[in-house]
Formats: C-alpha cells, structure tokens, sequence
C-alpha cells in the first residue's frame, strides 16, 4: 500500500473505529476500573480502591447462586434451541428449493428482527392464567386445567427460546447450505442411507454453524433480565437482574461493575473456546 | 415422500410457534375488552386512545428520530469503514474485523451499563446523546458487514477500467464504486434503523427517565401495570420493525435480479 | 462386474425432453464414453444409469438385473463426481472406506483393501491427509478410489477430468486407463471433449438432444460418421454437398464425384492434399486460398469454395510456398476411401 492510500484507508477507518472505542472499548475498560472502587467518583462521594467488591462477589453464595442459575438457564434455552432449530435449519437448507426457500427462510428470521421486548411481552399475554394458552388447551381437554405457566421457569424458557431460535436456524441454515450436494450424491451412490448421512456427514458439516448459533445464544441468555423479569416474576432473579438492580435501585455501581466484569470474564472465556469454531462458521 | 410430509408438518410447527404470540397480541389489540375476555369484540378503542396519549407518543417520536439519526450517522462511518477494510489487506486488518464482534457478542447488560459508567464520567451522562452514542456504536458492526458482503460481488476490473480511462479515485468512487455498494448501504441503513428502534437494553440503562424511548417506556409500564395501550403500541412497533425488515432484506438480496 | 442395458430410456423435464428413446449396451468390463454438447443429454443418461435421475419410460439392466425402481443406494455402483465430492470432514483413508463402511466389511479387511486401492492409485503415503491438502490430481485419484474400493458392478464417471489443467489431465488420462484395465470393471464415463473420448474410450457413444445418434468403437465412428452432427463433431470435416446423378455426385461448381451415392459428403481436412496444379484424379475441386496458418509441424489451410470456408491440415513442409496471405487458386484432392456418405439425422 501506497503512503497515500495508507492515509485514505485510516481515514476512513477511523471515524468508525473512535466511535466504537468511545462507546464500547472504553467504557469496558472504564467498567474494569469502577469496580475496583468502594464507591462512584462523582460529585462530592468519598471514594478509594479496593477490591472489596470483587471479594464479596466471589464469597457471598447468593451471587455464585444466581450466576449458576443463569448459566443453568442459558444451558437449558441454547439446548431447545439447538434440539428445535437443527431440524428446522436442515429442513430449509437440504429439502427445499427455490423461491420458496428464500421467502420461508425470510418468515423464519423474521421475528428475530423484530422488537425483542415486544415478543417477550406477546408471550406474557399468551401464558398468563386465564390467558388464551389457558383458554386454548381447555377448549380441547375434557377436564379443568389451570396452566398459568405465567411467572415460572418454563415460562422464561420458552420466552428465551422463541427469542433465540431464529438465530440458531440462521447460523445452522448457513452452514447446511454450504454443504456440495454432490458429496450428499456422493455418500449415496457409495450406498449410505439417510440416518448415515445425517451422522457421519451432515452433522459434522454444520456443527460451527450449530456451535456458533449456540454460543451467541448461550452468552446473551447467561446475561438476560428482560425476559425474566417480565415472564419469571418473583422466579426471574437472574445474574441478569442482580447487576441491574446495582445500576437503577441500589446504586451501588462500583458492585454492579464487579457483577458485570465477572460475567464478562465468564463470557470472554466461551467465546474463546468456540474461537474456531466461530471462525469456520462466519463468512 | 413422507419424510418431505413430515418435514413440512414441522417447519409449520415451528413457524405456528414463532408468530402465534405476535398474532395473539395483535387480535386482542383489537378486542374491546380490557381483560383480554372472550367473546372478541371488535375495536379500534385501545389504537385511538393511544393517540391521545401524549407519554407514548412522544416516546414514539423519539424513538423514530433517534432511529434516523443512527441510521444516518451508522451507515456514513460504517460504509467509509468498509471501503477501507474492502479494499486493501494490511497488517491488523483481521484484529480490525475481529473487533467488530464485542458489541454483537458481548451482552448488551455489560455494553450498556459500561456505557452508562463511563458516559457519567466522561460527564455526557444520561439522556438522548448517550443514547444515540451507544445505538451507533451497536449498529456498526451491522452495517460494516451487510456492505462488505455486498461489496464481495464487486468486479475489480470496473474500478481499473474507470482509473483508465482517467477517474480521479473520489470519482471513481462516487460512480463506480457506490452505485454499486448502494443496496448494501441501504440494507445496512435500515438494519441500522431496525437495531436502534428496537433496542432495549442499552436504552435502559442509558436514558433519561422522563424522555425514555419506546421500548423502555413499554417496559415500565408493563412492570407498572398491563393496560391495552400497551397491546396496541406493541402491534404498531412489531408490525414496523418487520415491515422495515423485509425491506431491508429485499435490498439485503441485493436486487434480486440483479 | 456386469454389463449394463438401456432400452428406450426417455425423460423429460416439462417441456424439454432429456433423453428421447436411447438405446443402449455397454459392454462388460469396458471402457465407454459418452460424448456430445451440453445439453445433449448425456449427463442425464448418466445420473440415470446410477439412479439419481428417475426416467419416464424404458429399462435399465445392470447385469441381469432390472433397476429402474431400485434406488441409487441398492444399485451397488461406483460414482465419481466432476467436482469429486470428497468428504470434507474424513481424511483420505476415511473417504475411501465410506463404501465398505456402509457395507459393514470388518475392519480388518476395510483397512487392508483401503491400502490395497490407494496403492492402486499410487497414493499409499497419503492416507491420513485431508481433501483441503491434496492437489487436483490426487484428489481426482481419491475418488477413483473410493470408487471401486467397494467393487461395484459398474463405474460411472461424470467429466472426471473436466477440472483438471491440460498437462495434468493428459497424465490423468493415462492412468484412468491403467487402472480401468487392471480392475476390469465396466465404465461409463461423460465428456464433452472429443480428445479425451477417443483417448480413453473403448467404444463410443454420441448423443445430440437426447437422441444417441452414433455409437461404436472410436476408430469406427471417426472413419465412418454417418451424419453431418457426428462428423463435425469428431474430428474436423468439411460437409460437401450436392445432387446425386446416375454417375455419382454432381457439387455446385460442376465437379462430378464418381461412385458417390450420398447427397452429402465429409472429407476431412487431414486427407485433403493441395497443389498448384490440377490433379489427374476426379476427387478434386478449385478453391481459393484464403489463409495459409503455421503452428509449428502441421499447417492449416483455409480456403473458399462456392462461398462455403474449407479447411485442410498437412505437414508444414507439404503446403510448399503457399503464401500466408492467400491469394491463388489452388487445386484439392484426395482419395476415393477418404470420402466420408452422410446421411441426414432427423432432429
């Protein structure tokens, strides 16, 4: 590269790049060093290092409690996400072609780009007691039910999942497409059935789209509180909702950096193992 | 042929899943009772009382503006960004890409709530700045990758015969090389458009409590108390988010037939 | 190893029919290639023959079995794809024992033949390499090898070197022979380079829309084409034609053929001779040369005649002083034997 090209190129990278290092880099950093206080530096508050938040993270169970919850929960959700979605991503990708395709794949996706917190709430109104979930199935069983799924697990589950399935589908589908058809002829013509196909060549195929979708599920869910403080109710207290009752009811910011960072780490710490993973899979 | 039976049975299912809560919404939106009772009345009274609602509607109103600025200023940093990244291979242009990823990957919990620290100290604070600051920040990495795939369809060669034929490189430019980058901008536009609008989380954290933005006052309220309001405005805000969606998607396609 | 039938395989898609009543027998443990342009048909003769295509109407008979109903699975063919399609995700000796895999051959034997075919190939040392790491010319052998590992009743192959860079693909012909002849299973394989087939093939089969207009061996087809499609189509040939006299062939500038029953003639341009003078033979005919070409031992002369361009190939050293330029009129002749009846190959 030419000297002057040089000089156009971070012309025209920079702009972009200090945007994001003031929004995101930094703030990060400055989050690193909010927890290592006792107490915000602003206005006229005492403050000093420590690392007592760091240490009341680490030793009070509640906080190791709530973070095993979320990750529990992040578990379960990328689990029906990838149980659900898989099928759905090889429907799409291997049995359909043409127009369709496109415009089913695009009905599929769709609702993952729309407003997230209205889909959690749409969902409330599906699941409340004597809602129409409710309704629904008592016009079809014989027998009195009262599901009231409102206000439980299974209800922020479900809300996760209908939440992150399409992305899933997204990264699955993208791997599945990629695959020759000629190698699926391939594997015929040398005699193999589906079953076989599907185990020894497809699934090995997709697994960085799968492995992908399930990461970049996995993390947000481990940091949701949303979802589960509008369908979990007195149930919903997530890792998620602790760090933010720091930031809007208890104030105390340099302890919801420490939350923040911790759960940082953890999630630094997957995105690093699915590493090769994520690589293979994005184009 | 009945595996393709069942496989259709089951993508049916999943998209039965998908959109029945979002149709659900959208029927009672237009029920009359307030307490989702049946028999379904029809009525448009929750629609016209949230035009009389004047919190709801000027959160809406933010929400838009906010929106389009995003769009505006995403879309000018994050196009001059992928020219750049499209163009040439040098050193550090991987950790360039690779640093792309933290605002999609890391949890908006964390983004935001270091944003909101940060901004504080900074003394920018809450309110709408902080809170277009962070929506474009979010929606860079969007933009950059919708027009750099676009841009992985551009012949070379075109730029060449241009710089040939005696275009000066800002020429070559504006009429070789934006026409055709120009569906990717736009789909990077209204991705950019659909991630503020949408966007919760960081607006949360990051904007003033009484000039909150759509998604957020929905939150309060919701935690507050249902009210049908509520329903309605959801209707509208998904309905506009899809619609906005496959539009982006039609140009995301780059044209189609193109 | 078994032979393999067709009888009047058709298959159409909508409108455009693919195969129109082909009719055919591929003899066992030869070496058969089916040649035309694309679109001809051949390609779907091809994914027919292995069960990937389903036909409308006709029989396909490998061996003594009937197998139009049998899926592509349970016909116990060997495929190998123009691409290769290799399996990304298995290393070489992987790939190759996919088949016995399938046909739970213990691991033992799958090993030992797994090498036996790879020596074969002569890849042996390249058993644990992927397909991302091998080169053009190897990976075309890994799916030879995966191929006939199984021992099928017949080996299809699907323009197996099309991919392949011209030296490369001419060592590759070589060897595809070798190993065909030391494994003796029938082949049929689809090529649109003219080259290759007469190369490789042991009889040959030329399809035009569909139709099999000309099947035999190499030599045979060259020598006698039969119609105007096939003569051009293999080799050169210069299509003459005219109205046939009691006496023979009367051509538009006056030129009287003796002996010629057929309305239509090729005469290729290697058998054309050229002089500045008139021959003493009736084969002949006037022309004016339009461009004389040089590559190197052989050179090619252009001509016109009656406004139809012809053209004639002979040793650099036969054209003589023949000016680059053309210019003169000059004399072609050529045997009585060289002269090649066509008949007319109803579309």
């Amino acid at each position: 590269m030419t000297p002057a090209e040089r000089l156009r190129a971070l012309g025209l990278l920079a702009p972009a790049y200090l945007w994001l290092t003031v929004a995101v880099f930094l703030p990060l950093s400055a989050m690193a060093f909010f927890s290592l206080l006792t107490d915000v530096p602003f206005g006229d508050r005492e403050w000093a290092f420590t690392f007592g938040n760091y240490i009341e993270v680490l030793t009070n169970p509640t906080y190791a409690t709530l973070l095993w919850k979320s990750l529990k929960l992040a578990f379960w959700v990328t689990l029906w996400c990838v149980i659900l979605g898989f099928p759905c991503a090889y429907i799409l990708a291997r049995m359909i072609r043409g127009r369709s395709r496109e415009a089913l794949f695009l009905l599929v996706i769709l609702p993952f780009w729309s407003n997230a917190l209205v889909r959690v709430f749409s969902w409330a109104i599906v699941l409340r007691g004597n809602g129409v979930l409710d309704r629904a199935v008592n016009a079809v069983l014989p027998w009195e039910v009262d599901l009231n799924l409102m206000f439980s697990e299974t209800a922020m589950v479900i809300g996760l999942v209908h939440s992150y399935l399409p992305y899933v589908i997204l990264t699955t589908y993208l791997s599945l497409q990629a695959i020759d058809d000629a190698v699926i002829e391939a594997a015929r013509s040398l005699g193999a059935r589906f079953p076989r196909i599907l185990w020894r060549l497809v699934l090995p195929l997709a697994m960085p789209g799968l492995i992908a979708g399930a990461v970049l599920v996995f993390v947000p869910v481990v940091g949701s509180f949303m979802e589960p403080r509008l369908l979990g109710g007195r149930v919903g207290t997530t890792y998620g909702t602790l760090i933010e009752d720091q930031f809007v009811a208890v104030f105390n910011w340099p302890l919801g950096a420490a939350l923040s960072f911790i759960l940082l780490a953890v999630v630094l710490l997957i995105l690093a193992a699915a590493s090769p993973a994520l690589r293979k899979a994005t184009p | 042929m009945i595996r393709h039976a069942a496989a259709r049975a089951y993508l049916g299912l999943i998209l039965i899943f998908l959109y029945a809560p979002i149709a659900v919404m959208a029927v009672m939106s237009l029920n009359a009772s307030e307490f989702y009772a049946l028999p379904f009345r029809f009525s448009t009274e929750w629609y016209e009382r949230l035009f009389t609602n004047a919190e709801i509607l000027a959160a809406a109103w933010r929400s838009v503006w906010i929106a389009v600025v995003v769009a505006v200023i995403a879309t000018t940093l994050g196009t001059m960004a992928t020219l750049a990244l499209w163009r040439h291979d040098f050193p550090g242009k991987r950790i360039l890409q690779a640093l792309l990823f933290p605002p999609i990957a890391v949890p908006w919990l964390i983004t935001g709530t270091a944003m909101l620290i940060f901004f504080f100290g900074v003394g920018i604070g809450r309110g709408t700045p902080a809170v277009i600051i962070g929506h474009v920040a979010l929606a860079l990495p969007y933009v950059i990758v919708t027009v750099f795939a676009r841009m992985q369809s551009f012949d070379r060669a075109l730029e060449e015969a241009a710089r040939s034929l005696g275009a000066r490189p800002l020429t070559v430019a504006r009429k070789v090389i934006l026409p055709h980058a120009a569906p990717g901008i736009i789909a990077g536009a209204l991705f950019a458009f659909a991630v503020s609008f949408d966007q919760f989380v960081v607006s949360y954290f990051l904007a003033e409590p009484g000039d909150s933005t759509l998604p957020v006052l929905i939150y309060s309220a919701i935690r507050k108390g249902f009210t049908p309001e509520i329903n309605a405005v959801s209707t509208i805000i998904i309905v506009v988010s899809m619609a906005v969606m496959i539009l982006a998607a039609r140009y995301a396609k780059f044209g189609g037939t193109r | 190893m078994s032979g393999v039938r067709v009888e009047g395989l058709s298959k159409s898609y909508g409108s455009a029919l693919a195969l129109d009543d082909v009719t055919l027998t591929f003899s066992d443990g030869g070496f058969f290639g089916l040649l035309g342009p694309s679109g001809s048909g051949k390609t779907t003769l091809l994914r027919a023959i292995a069960g990937f295509v389903q036909a409308d109407r006709g029989r396909i008979v490998i061996g003594e079995e009937p197998v139009e109903r049998t899926p592509v699975e349970d016909r116990n063919i060997g495929m190998v794809f123009q691409n290769y399609a290799l399996f990304p995700n298995m290393t070489v000796a992987e790939n190759v024992a996919f088949g016995l895999e399938v046909r739970r051959v213990p691991v033992a034997d799958r090993v030992r033949r797994v090498a036996e075919v790879l020596e074969l190939v002569q890849l042996g040392a390249l058993g644990g390499r992927r397909p991302s790491e091998l080169s053009g010319g190897q990976r075309q052998r890994v799916a030879m090898a995966r191929a006939i590992v199984t021992r099928p009743r017949v080996l299809l192959l699907d323009e197996p070197l099309s991919a392949l860079d011209r030296a490369l693909r001419v060592e590759m012909q070589i060897e595809l022979k070798r190993i065909q002849r030391e494994v003796g299973i029938t082949t049929i394989f689809v090529t649109h380079d003219q080259e290759e087939a007469l190369t490789l093939s042991d009889q040959i089969g030329i399809l035009k829309d569909g139709r099999l207009v000309r099947h035999g061996t190499p030599r045979a087809v060259y020598d006698d084409p039969q119609d105007a499609f096939t003569a051009r189509f293999l080799g050169e040939a210069n299509i003459l034609a005219g109205t046939v006299e009691a006496q023979g062939l009367r051509l538009p500038d006056g030129t009287l053929l003796p002996g010629v029953t057929a309305s239509s003639i090729a005469l290729r341009p290697e058998e054309l001779g050229v002089s500045l003078q008139e021959p003493a033979t009736p084969h002949r005919l006037q022309a004016r040369l339009v461009q004389r070409i040089f590559s190197g031992a052989t050179g090619t002369c252009v001509l016109d005649w009656q406004g139809q361009t012809l053209k004639l190939t002979a040793p650099d050293r036969d054209l003589g002083d023949l000016p680059e330029t053309g210019g003169p009129m000059v004399w072609l002749s050529w045997a009585a034997s060289a002269v090649l009846p066509l008949r007319d190959v109803s579309p």
